[in-house]
Parts: structure tokens; C-alpha cells; sequence
């Protein structure tokens, strides 16, 4: 159950709204974050804290994408393969990661640490080709990149490319990788 | 190297500058929220806003100061302002780097707003994905509220403005003004038909303002230096301030470039985003995001604001120039932005729902070599019987990139035909469903 | 400028020049002038939600083409529905909405009365340019009543606005996006819900169909009665289709009807009950002490003979007779008529008995009438509501739709009280929608009632009219009640003054303010007493007599009221009227030409007594089962067996039946024509929709058989006749058609009731009821109404036997906590009187304390009850008790 664990919180997100279903996607969110997918029992419970019905948590899960309803592997590999990225090159790249993760978009790895999805566009065009990780977004990716990435994510469960806060005005050196 | 002086990304330009309250407030930050609460009449405020000739810059570009002025005059009870940073629009990246290097700006811009409006609950709605940025907000709203800038009183003058952070969840449509609204109500973003217009049926069904992460984040400076000052900006009297460009594709610098509005493509793309990446020419680019109709290297010199654009046959939408250069499938680029449409259809209105997904499958069938001349004759049926019969304006958009890529090049559509007709390869594609 | 204080707005549709009233949306307004703009998102009950896209239409000045169901009629506006632009941009919608539908109809059920078929028919080229592959979802079992086949769903999300906006269940999720949308309950969760049919009723295409006649039929080979729903007060008009003597189907149009074309589970789903295989379709007569098969002629001689006997020997009054308030108002007039004028008695009940004439002998007292004096109209318009006891959507689904609309579209704000939780559930909730709720246990609602009544005087929101022209009774009442304490009302309630002045504060300031009030109310020990302190209520505000206000009692019988009106009751006469009032007893007279039964009539309860000391020697039952549905503790049995004579007309052989002499099988409202009286007083023709089941024959045929052998004949062809007779006694009786106007309060009874008539009896209905201390262990066990069956009738249907089965107890999540118990369990209840064991399940909208068990599924709990008769109106309390509840293994 959220509500043991995380009483405070929630009283804290019903409190941000004079209605209480604003408060579903962030409850969701708290249910993702708890056991990595919106599970059925979640969705009951929001049901039961906002006063809604399951049908009415359920159709909202459907509709957004960051919602997962099945289990995803530990770090979920989301390639971004809008025209943007792909201008840059994202399709060599989505390429190279199903070659090193053996797996399709869908697909999950067997020891369940990658799943790997191509989404739509991520608002990083200008450092394209990019990919989120979970919660982190990694741009201007490179083949190199990408190792050092799946490595770090292997190794510490966490890797140092993942981008700070949009990197501008680049320095006028910045070198790109030629596509 | 900027030729003309920078407004919104004026003070990320400086080294060092990390978006703290401390550094904004060194930049002079947060002034315009002191020269104005309790100072000037929140009526007065709207009226430099209308005057400063401020356009929104989430994509329509409808004058914020008379948006501002729908609202009902003598309605009792709440009002919300919503600002959108939704920011999914492929192309487009600024308002990402507006929340993330410099939140105090577009806090204070917020503040200005609900203050002029007479609202006393913000929501910011940022798109799910945004983790770190939705983290740098409430951080920053944190150290505003403690500052006393938001909350009670502000300043001891009697406002009060609450700011929320608000996660969206993946859904471009819930960029679209009232989906947005949809969604910040915990429903599906679908959406709501119009009339009415938010102003007077908006959040909860109260009066409500949305407006763009980058239009909100021009306030402060027009409040402080003047909306004459900001009128004169640009290409006045209609498209005035700066732009944010975001500029991506097949150039050398790609990123985010604030000039006047009215300079020219030519000039963003070779003097500002470093020319073409392998110095091939440009073949063809759009100028304002992915529901923007493509635009050919003949209109590199249009002027970049509302009404030059619009005459092009485009538009300059949210902002997000992205160029392509010589060697690029112009069916293929249609085709990309068609799946991204078809994934993104909210699914509300029968001629896009059912539209997108015949129409992707149509162009895959095409891209696939599988395609018949009679199919171009039905895209452009379809797109027809799309734009202008839908609740949103989605089902503009999604029909941008086809039709203006069979504007200008249908021969490549035409040679990809030929190459399925000499293949006899005239079999529907077994195209499976999205995903 | 258009005038903004203007009520009307005029506009031309295709060069017709037409006025609408502000508000109407265009494609109202066409439809007026007879302009049909094909649609399939829009319906008149639902909000407008534009998702088709089908009904666009140009509109002068206006640059783009508009949706006629979400555009308002505007001053001067010009419509344009048939141009060629008009006209192309509907086939393009068209051909989008065809795209990835099926082309199945040869195998629909749809087929033959399908929007999407007809505006196909009317528009489209028979080749679709579409050559793309079609979405396909993936089949999925639903729920054992309704089928989906999502592939032919055009998410035009009527189903799903219906769900919400009118039945506020929201059990229906449209799941995914774009074309991936897809109609759903919850994740892979088969449907859970009230079965309303709503769905099934609302969808334009063939994605929502009923599974009860799944590829039975095509439509075009189906015949057609429009009748009358026989389940509940709330008097349904239903569309029965038949194919022969089968019955397929029930639906109901839109516009029809009392319901407006809603129906509930039993309207929708329970129409098989007629056809069981266990029906009656022979006479039996007992023979050797086992009832076996015979004919007509020989089981009503029989009849006859027997009770010419006991007549010549014992004289009228050795009958009695029991009638069902289920029966046609012919066949109530028929029979009390035949009790009295044939047999001489005035010994006849029905079941309105059991609670309904708590309400009406209220209203008779206090405002001289003896229906409502308000209309579901006048719900759907009132700005408050007072619910009492009504649990309103399981007992009347379908008022319970107009109180949603009133509040949910109207704004209306909602008072309850109620023993009901606040809850959300697979069925909706009425307490759910309301302002200012009281959670009452069953018994003791009164107090409640009372609270409210003392929060009205002591603010002095009495009306000042009535404060002027009757300061004695305002006194009174206010005295009464000041013996009350706020301590006392809390302990008694749970409830501070401060929330009771609330409450009253929004009754007193009500416009259009009407009291609804339910079996909960009805059928308890203070059911009397509470509706005549809800009367004062209406009194006290200045309500009472004023147009759109008023109290309206629900019946829940589908002829309760007709059963009052048509005097089968022993203190009525067709009326009703007193059978004590000299007046109307002559004009009887006159009538009948024949004197009546001298002696002052027995009830329900009386007539059992009499038959187990022998005074009463014969009975006549009709369609009731006091064997089935009394406690065992009335003895029922045993007093039914001590007769000499026992005549059961019944559609099944019931326990009471089953003790008979002679058992005659009887038509079920499906078979007969006739008329019943609804619960707000509105008479509506029954049709048959099928031939009687094998013998069988309805009521009235049988009282005139016996009458003609019994030798004073009452001669009627055909229950028309009937009706033509009731109408000479009771005049405008069945003005059927457009709805009459609600009867009016009588003001010299409300001014005598004001003047002294209050008095006798206010301390004691000025009292609070208060609970014995409950020990640990201890529930309060109820009988209560389920939304899925009526009466114990709708356990023969098959359709809502699915859904609800069996009887298993209902308690609270407290009190599951409270006994360690998790759904299913099972238990075992006992008191003094008995016990049983049965399994549970938890809900959330059951108070602590109270232990819900259905009515319908009773007759394991019979021995539990006991019964508390009204001194007044005789109506025997038989629904509540206390036991001990125990988990067993
Ligand atoms: C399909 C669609 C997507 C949109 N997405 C965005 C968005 O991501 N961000 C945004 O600011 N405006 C977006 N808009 C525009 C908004 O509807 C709205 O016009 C804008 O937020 C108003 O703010 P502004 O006046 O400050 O520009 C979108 C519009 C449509 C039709
Ligand atoms: S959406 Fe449509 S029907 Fe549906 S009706 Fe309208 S527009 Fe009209
Ligand atoms: S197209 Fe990939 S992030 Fe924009």
C-alpha cells in the first residue's frame, strides 16, 4: 500500500488542488516510481484516495506514455527516432544498441536490466541523437557514448553522461560528430 | 558574435550564471515583481502587455495582452494561470533551456502574470519526461517562496500567488491549450471544444489564462524596461520582441539562437547555427516546428516573423527551424513526422483518429515502394478532409508535412511509385498496428 | 447586438426561418423544422463532446464548417445543412469512420437499425478507397450480460458519457489513444457495473450488444409491443421484442416513457422471468393431498362449489384476500370487486401493505391527497432535494436518474438521509452526489428527520405565513421538539447541530423543494410517523402546497399505488375513498347496484390471524406469498393450512401456492393487456407481448369465470371494459398520454390538520427512537432491496441471475475488520429466534453495524424476524433484527 509508506506525500500532492483527481497523474507517478510500473493494486488505491472509480484511473494510465503498466527492466532505454534525431543520425544509433543489447524495441533484456523503446520526439533536437534513461536524458550520443553508457549503467547503475541542464550557448569549438 | 542583444538568454550567456535565486537576483532579477505588485494596477499591467505587442510564442501566436482581457472583469471566485511547458513539438527545444538554466525568470514572468490576471494558483505544466527540469522548478520555487517572491503577501503587498509544479505524462496533444487543461484535471488530455474559451471556462471550469514558457519569461522585461522599449523589437508592429530559434537538422551548430524576430532563415541558419553540417546545400526546412509546412531553399530569405512566414505559406509556429540538406527523402522526412503525428492523435476526432493512421500507413506503403499513383491523389484527399473539420488544431498540423512535400516535391513521391510499379509490388502492405 | 434579455433567438436553417428557445443547439434546432444532420457522438441527454465530426454544416460568416451539436442557435444566424461543401465534407467523415470499421454486418446484431449503416447507405459510393490494413483488437470476454466487439466501435464515447454523465457509475475506461482507443471496464477486469443496458442502448453501431440475445435474430424479424416494465413504482415504458413466442429483447427509445427511454438491470436484462421453465401452465387442483394437473372447467367448479359451501355455512366473512400490487389496475379493481359484491367481504390486502400506505395514509391526513403532487418533471427542476430512506438507485434506479439529473445537469443540492455510506462502487451511490448527508441506520431514520425539523425551528426558519396563521402548531412542534436535546440528537445520530442547521438552512432556502422518501423509510416501525414529520417539514417551509414542492413516497411494487387506488385495501373503496365516507360508499352502491360488506375489513396481518383461529375459512391469493416472504415467527403457514379453502392464481408455484387446494396459472405482465399506475401517479397501458404461457390466464379472467359460476356474474369482455368502469368511479382515471398534471394539495385538510389536527398524536411521533446498546458481536441484519431483482419474481430470470445469483450478506469494512472476515466468508447469524449461515461480501456503502441481506433471496433468513405492526395504518415492520454474527469454517 502507498498510503502506509507514503502518507505524507500524498497528503501533500491532494493538498496542491481544489479537485482531488488533479492529483492522479502525480499519485501515478509515485506508484511508478514504487514498483518500477503502475500496478493494478495502485491503481485501486489512487482510485480509493481520489474518489474515483478503477476505470477512471485506468483510462487515464492508457492515454501517457511515461505510464508503464507492465514491468520494465531496470533501466529503460527510450530512443528518441523523431525526424530531428533522425536527421542525426538516431537510426545507426537505435542500430547499434540492439546489436550490443540483443534485443528489439519492446523488448527487455533476460537478466531484466534494459528494455529498450523508441519514443517520439524529447525536446533535445539540438543535441540530437539523444535517448532518456529512466529519469535522464543523454544527448549528442555517439557509438563511444553509448558503451561508456550501457557500461557505467552495469557497473554503478548510474553514468556521468547524463545531461545537465541544456547545455547552451555551446562553445563556438564545440566539436560535433560528423554524421 | 550576436549581433543584437539578448533578452531571455541573456543571463545563461554569462559564465558561471547557475540559475540560482542569488544570481538572478544579481542580474537584476525579480525587480519588475518589486516595481510592479501593489505599484502599478493590475489593469495597467495587462495594458503594457497588450501594448508591448507581446505574441504567445507556444505556437498560435495570439497577442497575450488581449488573451489577458477575456478574462470575465467582475467574475468573484478563483482564476489559474497555466503556463505551458508542455514543449513537444518536434523541433522545438527552448523552453527545455529556458526552465532549466534560468526558472527565476519565467517564476517572476509567472508572478507578473497571475498578478495581472488576478490569479492566485499557478500550475506549471511541464511534460512528464522533463524530470531534471521539473526538478530545477520546484527547487527554484523553493528558494522563491522562501524569498518571499511566492506564497502569501508577496512582498508584504497583499498578493498572493501559489506556483505548482505539475508533471504531464508523455502526450504531445496536452501541449494543445485545453488538453492541457484535460489533463491537469487527472483525465485523458483530450481536447474540450471551443467555445468556450478558457478565459472564462478554463481550469475547473474557472477563468483561466495559458500561456508559453518563453512568452511568460518576456515579462519581466517588458515590466521593467518598458513596453515601448519591447514594441520597437523586432519586426513591429505586429511581430515584436525576440525568438528563441531553435535550430536543429543538418547544420553545424545546432541549439537555441534568440534574435529580433524579422531577421532572415538565411541568416539564423549561416550566421548563427554555423552554415550546413557537410557544407551540402540546403534542400528544404521547416520554420516553426513539425506541424509547420515545409519550406524550400527559395524562401531562405523570408523574414522570420508571423505575418512574412504565414505569407510564405508556413508558419512560424513554436519556434523550431529544422533543415535538411541536399540528399534528403523528402518523403522519408513526411513520413517520420506522419508517425510521429499518428502516434500522438489523441484519438478524439474521427477525421484525424482515423485519418493519421491512414495516412501513415499510406506513406510507409509508398517509402516501402509499394505505392500506386492513385494514392497521392488520395493523400491529398485525406489531408484535405482532415484540416479544418477537427476540435484541435492537431488536425492542421498533421497534414503540413504531406502536403507540402508533394507541393514541392512530388517527383520524389512519383519516382518512388514508379520504382513499385516497375517492381509490380502493388500489394497493401501487411502494416501492423502503432508500436 | 443581439438582446441579451431575450428568451428565444430566430435563425434560418436551409432558408427556414425558425425561433428556438436560447440554448438549443443547432442540430436541435433543425430536427424541429425536420432536418436530420446525420451524427453519431451527439445524443439529447449527453453533454455535446464533437468527437464525430459528422454533423458539420456551414454557417454563414463563420469561415470554417461547424458541428451542429455543439453549436449553439444564435440571433440571425444562417445554417446551411445541404450544400455540396456540406455535403462532400459528410462523406469524407464517412469514409474516415468506415476506414478501419468491419464490414460484418451480415453477422451483427446491429445490422438493420445501425447509424453507421444508414448514413453509408445515404452517402457513400459502395468502394472504400481504403486498401490499408484494419486495426484488429483482440477479442476479450466482457461480462457475462453485455458484449463487446470493438472492432465496429466508431469511439464516438457515447457508452462512455452515459456511464458517467447519466448513471454516474463511470464503469466504462476508453482505453489507449488514437485509433488504438478502445472501450473498456478496468485493465483484463470483466464488467462490473449496474447493468443498466445503457451502453448497449446508447451505442450507434454494433460494438456494445447484449450477450441474453446474442445472433438470435435480425432485427426486421422481430415484433414489437411497447408496455410497461412490471418491477418496480418507477413504471418503465419497455420495447419487448419477440420472434414468435420467444422473448429476444428489451429496450426502450429514447424520448419514451415516464424513463425517457433509461432502463435499470430488471428493465433491461429481466425480461426471461416470463419464460422460465417452471411457469404454471396448468390448473392443479389437490387431489389425495398432491396438487395435480387438471382443466379449467373442473378446477374453477371445483372453486366454485367449495366456496358456495363455506358460504351458505359460514357467510362472507369467512374470506379473505391477498393480492399482488404486481397485478393490473384492472385485475386490483376486478378482484376487490368480486370480494365484495360476489363473495361480501371486505377482508382484502395487497402488497402495498407492506409500507406504501405509510406514505399515502400520511398524505391523506395532511394534504387530502393520496398520490404526489409533483412529477419526475418536477425532480429534474427542483433545486433541492430531501432523500429519506430511498437507497435510491437500488430500489428506484430510475427516479434515481432524475434526482442525478437535478443535481448532476441542474445544480441542484442533495440532502440525505440515508443508511448508506458514501462510496464508490460498481453500482452508483446517491450519497455520493450529495451536499449534506446523514448516515441513519434503517430503524431509526426518524431521528434524523427530527434533527432537521428542530435545526428548522430553532432558527426560525419556519415560513412566516405558516408562523402567522398558525402560531399554536408552530409552537407545538417547536415545544416538541425543544424536549429533544442537541445531546440527546447527537447520541442519537452522531450528527451536532451545528451540521443538522446546515442542512436546514438549505431547505428553508430551497425555491422548488421536494422530499422523496424510500422503503427504507416505508417499510419500518416509524415509517408512518416519519412521512407525517416529513409533511410537516414541507409545512413548516412554506413548501407544501407550492408549485413543483411536495412529497413524494416511492412505491416499490410496479402497482403498489394502483393497488390503493383501485380500494384493494379493506379501508378503501375505488377511489380511494373511506369505506367509512357515506358519500362515496353510495355511490359504490350505485354502481354496483348491490349493498357492501356491512363489517369493517382485516389486513394483511389481521386475515393470517383470523385464518389460524379459524374465523376466516377461505382464501383467495393472487400473486402474493406470505408463506415465502413473511418471517416464519407470523406463522403464515400454519395459518394458511387451518383453511378449509386456499385459491392461488400464481405465475409459479410459491411455498404459499404450494399449500393451495387449487392452484390456477396466471398471465404474467408480458401476456396481458391492462394498465398499472406508477409511482408518481401516472396510469400507462400494458401490452401483451406474447400469448399467454401454455394455460395460463390473466387475474381478471378468472375473478369473472368465478363470479358467472358463483352466480352473481360481473360481465366484462375484455379488461378494457374494466378500465371504462373504473374511469365512471374515478374520473380521469387513466387519462393516459402526455402527463397530467400532478394532483394538488387540499387546502381546507392541510387548514384543519394546522388548526387541531396535528395534535393527537405529536409527542409520539416527536420522539427520538433510541437504539438499545449494541454488545459486541451484535449486527443489525436488514432486509433490503437489491438493484438487480425485485421482489423474489426476478430470480426466475436468467440474465440477472448472472449477475447476482444468490443472496450473500452485505457488511461493512468495519465490521469485516471488526469480525476478522474477508469477502466470502462465511458466517452464521442467530438470535433468540433461529439462525443460518450464509456467505458475505463487503461493501463499502453498508453502515457499521448494519448487515444488509437481500429480500430477494429471503426465505433462508425468515425465522430470524419478527414483526411490529403500525398501530395506525396496520402495516406490518418485518425487514429488521438484530443478530449475532459469528464466522464460521
Ligand atoms: C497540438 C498542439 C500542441 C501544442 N503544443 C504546445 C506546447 O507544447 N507548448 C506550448 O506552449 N504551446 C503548445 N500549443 C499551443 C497552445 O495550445 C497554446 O496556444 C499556447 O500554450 C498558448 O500560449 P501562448 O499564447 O503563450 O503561446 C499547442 C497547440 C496544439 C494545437
Ligand atoms: S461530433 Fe459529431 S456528431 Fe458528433 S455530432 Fe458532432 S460533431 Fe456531431
Ligand atoms: S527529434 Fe529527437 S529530440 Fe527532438
Amino acid at each position: 500500500m502507498l498510503k502506509e509508506k507514503y502518507q505524507k506525500e500524498i497528503d501533500e500532492i491532494i493538498s496542491r488542488y481544489p479537485v482531488k483527481r488533479s492529483a492522479l497523474i502525480p499519485l501515478l507517478y509515485l506508484a511508478q516510481q514504487e514498483h518500477g510500473y503502475v500496478t493494478e493494486a495502485a491503481m485501486k488505491e489512487i482510485a480509493q484516495l481520489l474518489r474515483l472509480t478503477p476505470p477512471q484511473v485506468y483510462e487515464t494510465v492508457t492515454f501517457y506514455t511515461v505510464l508503464n503498466l507492465k514491468p520494465v527492466g531496470k533501466f529503460h532505454m527510450q530512443v528518441c527516432k523523431s525526424l530531428m534525431c533522425a536527421l542525426a543520425g538516431s537510426d545507426t544509433l537505435l542500430g547499434w544498441i540492439k546489436t550490443k543489447l540483443g534485443i528489439a524495441p519492446g523488448e527487455s533484456t533476460p537478466d531484466g536490466l534494459f528494455t529498450l523503446s523508441t519514443v517520439e520526439c524529447l525536446a533535445s533536437c539540438g543535441t540530437a541523437p539523444m535517448m532518456q534513461i529512466n529519469d535522464d536524458y543523454y544527448e549528442q550520443l555517439t557509438e563511444a557514448k553509448v558503451d561508456k553508457i550501457l557500461g557505467d549503467l552495469k557497473t554503478s547503475g548510474t553514468s556521468d553522461l547524463k545531461s545537465g541542464p541544456y547545455m547552451w550557448p555551446l562553445p563556438v569549438n564545440a566539436v560535433r560528430r560528423e554524421g | 558574435m550576436p549581433k543584437h542583444e539578448l533578452i531571455l538568454l541573456k543571463n545563461m550567456s554569462q559564465p558561471g550564471y547557475s540559475g540560482s535565486l542569488a544570481d538572478y537576483e544579481a542580474t537584476g532579477g525579480y525587480q519588475a515583481l518589486r516595481a510592479t505588485l501593489g505599484k502599478t494596477a493590475p489593469a495597467d499591467v495587462t495594458t503594457a502587455v497588450r501594448k508591448s505587442g507581446l505574441r504567445g510564442r507556444g505556437g498560435a501566436g495570439f497577442p497575450t495582452g488581449v488573451k489577458w482581457g477575456f478574462l470575465p472583469k467582475d467574475y468573484q471566485g478563483p482564476r489559474y494561470l497555466c503556463c505551458n511547458a508542455d514543449e513537444s513539438e518536434p523541433g522545438t527545444f527552448k523552453d527545455r533551456q529556458l526552465m532549466e538554466r534560468d526558472p527565476h525568470q519565467m517564476l517572476e514572468g509567472i508572478v507578473l502574470a497571475c498578478y495581472a490576471i488576478g490569479a492566485e494558483s499557478a500550475y506549471i505544466y511541464i511534460r512528464g519526461e522533463m524530470v531534471l527540469g521539473s526538478k530545477i522548478l520546484e527547487r527554484a520555487i523553493g528558494e522563491a517562496r522562501a524569498a518571499g517572491y511566492i506564497g502569501n503577501n508577496i512582498l508584504g503587498t497583499g498578493t498572493h500567488v501559489d506556483v505548482w509544479v505539475h508533471r504531464g505524462a508523455g502526450a504531445y496533444i496536452c501541449g494543445e491549450e485545453t488538453a492541457l487543461l484535460e489533463s491537469l484535471e487527472g483525465k485523458r488530455g483530450l481536447p474540450r471544444i471551443k467555445p468556450p474559451f478558457p478565459a472564462t471556462h478554463g481550469l475547473y471550469n474557472k477563468p483561466t489564462v495559458v500561456n508559453n514558457v518563453e512568452t511568460l519569461a518576456n515579462l519581466p522585461h517588458i515590466l521593467t524596461r518598458g513596453a515601448e522599449w519591447f514594441a520597437a523589437i523586432g519586426s513591429p508592429p505586429k511581430s515584436t520582441g525576440t525568438r528563441v530559434f531553435c535550430v536543429s537538422g543538418h547544420v553545424k551548430r545546432p541549439g537555441n539562437y534568440e534574435v529580433p524576430m524579422g531577421v532572415t532563415f538565411r541568416e539564423l541558419v549561416y550566421e548563427h547555427a554555423g552554415g550546413m553540417r557537410s557544407n551540402k546545400p540546403i534542400k528544404a526546412f521547416i520554420p516553426g516546428g513539425a506541424s509547420a509546412p515545409f519550406l524550400t531553399p527559395d524562401h531562405l530569405d523570408v523574414k522570420m516573423d508571423f505575418e512574412s512566414v504565414a505569407a510564405a505559406g508556413s508558419m512560424l509556429g513554436s519556434g523550431g527551424v529544422t533543415v535538411m540538406e541536399e540528399g534528403t527523402s523528402m518523403v522519408w522526412a513526411a513520413l517520420r513526422l506522419m508517425e510521429f503525428f499518428y502516434h500522438e492523435s489523441c484519438g478524439k476526432c474521427s477525421p484525424c483518429r482515423e485519418g493519421s493512421s491512414w495516412l501513415v500507413q499510406t506513406m510507409r506503403r509508398i517509402m516501402a515502394k509499394r505505392g500506386r499513383m492513385e494514392d497521392l491523389e488520395t493523400l491529398l484527399d485525406l489531408c484535405k478532409n482532415i484540416a479544418g473539420r477537427t476540435v484541435c488544431a492537431f488536425g492542421d498540423a498533421e497534414v503540413a508535412p504531406i502536403q507540402s512535400t508533394l507541393k514541392y516535391w512530388r517527383d520524389e513521391y512519383v519516382s518512388l511509385i514508379r520504382e513499385a510499379e516497375a517492381a509490380d509490388l502493388i500489394m497493401p502492405e501487411a502494416a501492423g498496428v502503432r508500436h | 447586438m443581439p438582446d441579451a434579455t431575450k428568451t428565444t433567438v430566430r435563425l434560418t436553417i436551409d432558408g427556414t426561418p425558425i425561433s428556438v428557445p436560447k440554448g438549443t443547439l443547432v442540430i436541435e434546432a433543425a430536427r424541429r423544422i425536420g432536418v436530420m444532420i446525420p451524427h453519431f457522438c451527439y445524443h439529447p441527454k449527453l453533454k455535446p463532446d464533437a468527437n464525430c465530426r459528422m454533423c458539420l454544416v456551414e454557417i454563414e460568416k463563420m469561415p470554417k464548417l461547424q458541428t451542429a451539436c455543439s453549436t449553439l442557435a444564435d440571433e440571425g444566424m444562417s445554417v446551411r445543412t445541404a450544400t455540396t461543401v456540406v455535403n462532400d465534407a459528410h462523406k469524407s467523415v464517412l469514409e474516415f469512420i468506415l476506414a478501419n470499421h468491419p464490414l460484418d454486418c451480415p453477422v451483427c446484431d446491429q445490422g438493420g437499425r445501425c447509424d453507421l449503416q444508414d448514413f453509408s447507405h445515404q452517402y457513400t459510393p459502395t468502394t472504400s478507397r481504403f486498401v490499408e490494413t484494419k486495426r484488429i483488437f483482440q477479442k476479450d470476454y466482457f461480462s457475462p450480460l453485455i458484449e463487446t466487439q470493438m472492432n465496429r466501435c466508431v469511439q464516438c464515447l457515447r457508452c462512455v458519457r452515459y456511464c458517467d454523465e447519466v448513471m454516474d457509475v463511470k464503469a466504462l475506461a476508453p482505453a489507449g489513444r488514437g485509433t488504438m482507443t478502445e472501450i473498456k471496464h478496468f485493465g483484463p477486469h470483466p464488467l462490473n457495473c449496474e447493468f443498466c443496458g445503457g451502453c448497449v442502448q446508447i451505442c450507434p453501431v454494433g460494438a456494445i450488444t447484449s450477450r441474453l440475445s446474442m445472433y438470435e435474430y435480425r432485427p426486421w424479424m422481430l415484433k414489437r409491443a411497447d408496455t410497461i416494465c412490471g418491477y418496480c413504482g418507477d413504471g418503465c415504458q419497455m420495447t419487448v421484442q419477440t420472434k414468435g413466442q420467444e422473448l429476444i429483447e428489451v429496450n426502450s427509445a429514447h424520448g419514451a416513457g415516464r424513463n425517457n427511454g433509461d432502463l435499470c438491470a430488471r428493465g433491461f436484462f429481466g425480461f426471461h422471468a416470463a419464460k422460465h421453465p417452471e411457469r404454471l401452465t396448468h390448473p392443479l387442483i389437490r387431489r389425495n393431498g398432491i396438487l395435480v394437473q387438471t382443466t379449467w372447467e373442473e378446477a374453477l367448479e371445483f372453486v366454485a362449489d367449495q366456496a358456495r359451501k363455506i358460504h351458505a355455512a359460514h357467510g362472507g366473512q369467512s374470506f379473505g384476500g391477498l393480492i399482488s400490487g404486481r397485478c393490473t389496475n384492472e385485475e386490483l379493481y376486478l378482484f376487490q370487486k368480486f370480494m365484495r359484491v360476489v363473495i361480501g367481504t371486505n377482508d382484502i390486502d395487497s402488497s402495498a401493505r407492506y409500507g406504501h400506505l405509510n406514505g399515502i395514509q400520511a398524505m391523506r391526513r395532511i394534504q387530502g391527497t393520496h398520490r404526489w403532487t409533483v412529477s419526475f418533471e418536477d425532480i429534474t427542476s427542483a433545486d433541492v432535494l430531501l432523500l429519506v430512506g430511498t437507497n435510491i438507485t437500488e430500489c428506484n434506479p430510475i427516479t434515481g436518474l432524475k434526482v442525478k439529473e437535478a443535481v448532476k445537469k441542474r445544480g441542484a443540492t442533495l440532502v440525505t438521509i440515508e443508511a448508506l455510506e458514501p462510496s464508490i462502487e460498481p453500482i452508483s451511490n446517491i450519497a455520493n452526489l450529495s451536499l449534506h448527508h446523514f448516515c441513519a441506520p434503517t430503524p431509526r431514520m426518524g431521528n434524523a428527520v427530527l434533527g432537521l425539523l428542530k435545526a428548522l425551528v430553532e432558527q426560525n426558519l419556519a415560513h412566516p405565513d405558516v408562523a402567522q396563521q398558525h402560531p399554536a402548531y408552530v409552537r407545538a412542534v417547536t415545544e416538541m421538539l425543544g424536549q429533544i436535546s442537541w445531546q440527546d440528537m447527537q447520541a442519537a445520530t452522531g450528527r451536532d447541530a451545528a451540521a443538522f442547521a446546515d442542512a436546514a438552512k438549505v431547505l428553508a432556502a430551497g425555491r422548488r423543494v421536494i422530499v422523496l422518501a424510500g422503503q427504507g423509510l416505508l417499510r419500518s416501525a416509524g415509517g408512518h410517523h416519519g412521512s407525517l414529520n416529513l409533511l410537516d417539514l414541507l409545512l413548516l417551509i412554506g413548501k407544501l402546497d407550492q408549485p413543483g414542492c411536495g412529497f413524494a413516497p416511492l412505491s416499490e411494487e410496479n402497482n403498489d399505488q394502483g393497488a390503493v387506488e383501485m380500494g384493494a385495501a379493506p379501508e378503501f373503496l375505488p377511489g380511494p375513498f373511506d369505506v367509512t365516507d357515506r358519500e362515496s360508499c353510495n355511490r359504490v352502491t350505485a354502481l354496483w347496484k348491490t349493498a357492501l360488506p356491512p363489517h369493517s375489513g382485516a389486513s394483511l396481518v389481521e386475515i393470517l390471524h383470523r385464518a389460524e383461529t379459524g374465523a376466516t375459512k377461505a382464501m383467495f391469493i393472487v400473486g402474493e406469498n406470505p408463506v415465502g416472504s413473511l418471517p416464519t415467527q407470523m406463522r403464515a403457514e400454519e395459518s394458511l393450512r387451518k383453511l378449509d379453502l386456499l385459491i392461488c392464481q400464481e405465475l409459479f408455484l410459491t411455498e404459499t401456492a404450494a399449500l393451495a387446494h387449487v392452484v390456477l396459472p396466471a398471465a404474467s405482465s408480458m401476456e396481458k393487456s391492462g394498465t398499472f399506475t406508477n409511482t408518481e401517479g401516472h396510469v400507462q397501458t400494458v401490452r401483451p407481448a406474447i400469448e399467454p404461457v401454455g394455460e395460463s390466464r390473466p387475474d381478471w379472467e378468472v375473478f369473472v369465470a368465478l363470479s358467472f359460476l358463483m352466480g352473481t356474474p360481473l360481465e366484462y369482455a375484455e379488461s378494457r371494459d374494466i378500465l371504462k368502469e373504473i374511469r365512471s368511479l374515478i374520473p380521469g382515471y387513466g387519462s393516459l398520454g402526455p402527463a397530467p398534471l400532478p394532483t394538488k394539495v387540499d387546502h381546507t385538510v392541510i387548514n384543519r390538520y394546522l388548526t387541531d389536527g396535528y395534535q393527537h398524536d405529536l409527542a409520539a411521533r416527536y420522539k427520538l427512537s433510541i437504539a438499545a446498546a449494541q454488545p459486541d458481536g451484535i449486527v443489525q441484519l436488514e432486509l433490503v432491496q437489491s438493484l438487480f431483482h425485485s421482489g423474489k419474481l426476478s430470480t426466475r430470470s436468467r440474465g440477472l441471475m448472472e449477475v447476482e445469483g444468490g443472496g450473500a450478506l452485505r457488511i461493512s469494512p468495519q465490521d469485516a475488520a471488526r469480525f476478522a472476515l474477508k469477502d466470502g466468508d462465511r458466517v452464521r447469524l442467530s438470535n433468540i429466534q433461529g439462525e443460518m449461515t450464509t456467505t458475505i461480501t463487503i461493501r463499502e456503502r453498508v453502515p457499521r453495524g448494519s448487515a444488509w441481506f437481500p429480500d430477494h433471496f429471503s426465505q433462508t433468513s425468515a425465522h430470524l424476524f419478527g414483526c411490529v405492526l403500525d398501530p395506525v395504518t396496520r402495516t406490518p415492520s418485518i425487514r429488521t433484527t438484530s443478530v449475532s454474527m459469528m464466522k464460521v469454517a
